[in-house]
């Protein structure tokens, strides 16, 4: 079965024929993580950095922001089997608009929590397709851990 | 024909913008206007009609009975959501089928993207940009991509070129829209919005939506671009194009809007396009 992810929004699957899909990633963020032995994934699309932004949003969506999402996408994996040093972890989004002033680098900033949180954690990143113009959507296949990825102006291809 | 021929040719046979439109916003700046006369007039709007009822039985007003009456439903929806429903039921008309298939926007894309940018400027024009009124944001908002909607099938045949072009050159995807089809979206969206007989300053804001110094123009202008902009970012109705647009921030300065500002506005846009689902069915 096909999961959508919305922004703002995780899913996790152990059924070998899920495959969970976010689209139109653009300053946002897609974390994709797959364990081969449990054959658990899960895709989180958050959209911001810091959950202190608005305390009140993140406990309503927590998975809005970085550092409140990418905890709760690994416990949820935990939950069905999967162990952290097994995951594969990609990454893919944090487009920016042309803009030298740098005001809009959403983008840049979604990645650079994303990389502390990940370096606190010790969390190795497999694969990576950040920054740039394009707009990204990515897929998991739960049974392969196929990881797709469409990037406007680059076509798809596999990460 | 060449091709900027076709595409001038194409305005010249555009459906009109719906006149109830015009009539009926006028009589709603006029805090005497009544009831009935403005039910006078919409009731002729038959979509209009229909969707002033179905949003004012929406779960939203919480009615503890069906409201059948347009003149009821009227007063309770009140005249600020019955100019967005007025606004938004007109410009929604332009923007069914595969209206952006040629920018690789599945169906319903383009027009989620234009309710997300009308949302936005409306709150951008009631809490960051001044002397700008939230009603005329919304609508710009609504209609900044209509050129879209036109260019469409031109960009579908040129795709490729257009393509390559961006990937190869660096450059924004309306830079190449104008090089390669001689008229860019937005130039094309400022040309309908004249022949529709908008004011002046609405034209003039789609017309300038790309132009990477639009922050520093008229704060209509500058709304609408920063609109834009940020839900580009967010990837909502984003095709082809993606983030390949250009915007000078520093243009903000004036504004005093800060990044934080920018990323609290994204945070809302989400919550208002969910209400906005459920009223607009979008």
């Amino acid at each position: 079965m096909k999961l959508v992810i919305g922004i703002s929004d995780m899913k996790v699957s152990n059924q070998a024929d899920d495959v969970l899909i976010t689209y139109s990633l653009g300053s946002c963020i897609g974390v994709v993580i797959w364990d081969p032995v449990a054959k658990v994934g899960g895709l989180l699309h958050y959209m911001l950095p810091d959950s202190s932004l608005d305390m009140e949003k993140a406990q309503a969506k927590p998975f809005m922001f970085a550092d409140s999402g990418i905890p709760l996408l690994f416990k949820e994996t935990y939950k069905y089997g999967a162990v952290k040093n097994r995951l594969i972890v990609k990454v893919v989004g944090g487009s920016q608009i042309m803009d030298n002033a740098g005001i809009f680098n959403i983008g840049k900033r979604n990645h650079a929590v994303l990389r502390k949180i990940f370096w606190k954690n010790n969390i190795m990143i497999a694969k990576e397709d950040v920054g740039g113009t394009g707009n990204r959507t990515v897929s998991l296949e739960i049974g392969t851990g196929i990881t797709r990825l469409k990037v406007s102006g680059r076509g798809e291809f596999e990460l | 024909m060449s091709c900027i021929d076709e595409i001038l040719n194409l305005v010249k046979h555009v459906q009109p913008f719906p006149k109830v439109v015009q009539r009926v916003m006028g009589m709603l700046d006029d805090p005497e206007t009544d009831v009935k006369a403005l039910a006078e007039i919409i009731q002729y709007d038959q979509v209009i009609t229909a969707n002033v009822l179905k949003i004012c039985n929406a779960s939203y007003f919480g009615l503890p009975r069906k409201v059948s009456s347009l003149n009821e439903a009227l007063v309770i929806v009140g005249h600020d959501t019955l100019k967005d429903i007025i606004v938004t039921s007109s410009s929604a008309r332009f923007y069914k089928g595969a209206v952006g298939d040629g920018y690789r926007l599945e169906q319903g894309e383009l027009w989620r993207h234009s309710v997300a940018t009308g949302i936005l400027a409306k709150h951008m024009a009631k809490k960051h940009i001044q002397g700008v009124d939230s009603g005329v944001a919304y609508t710009v908002g609504l209609l900044h991509d209509i050129g879209k909607r036109f260019l469409n099938t031109f960009v579908a045949d040129d795709f490729k070129r257009i393509m390559i072009k961006v990937v190869r050159d660096q450059c924004s995807f309306v830079e190449a829209e104008k090089e390669l089809l001689g008229i860019s979206h937005a130039e094309l969206g400022g040309m309908i919005l004249k022949k529709w007989e908008f004011p002046e300053e609405m034209q003039l804001a789609v017309l300038q939506h790309h132009d990477p110094d639009a922050l520093k123009k008229e704060p209509l202008t500058a709304l609408t671009s920063l609109s834009n902009a940020l839900v580009v970012t967010m990837g909502i109705g984003v095709g082809a194009d993606g983030l390949a647009t250009r915007v000078q921030g520093e243009g903000l300065k004036r504004f005093g809007i800060t990044p934080l500002d920018l990323d609290l506005c994204m945070a809302n846009l989400l919550d208002d396009m969910e209400q906005a689902q459920e009223l607009f069915h979008i």
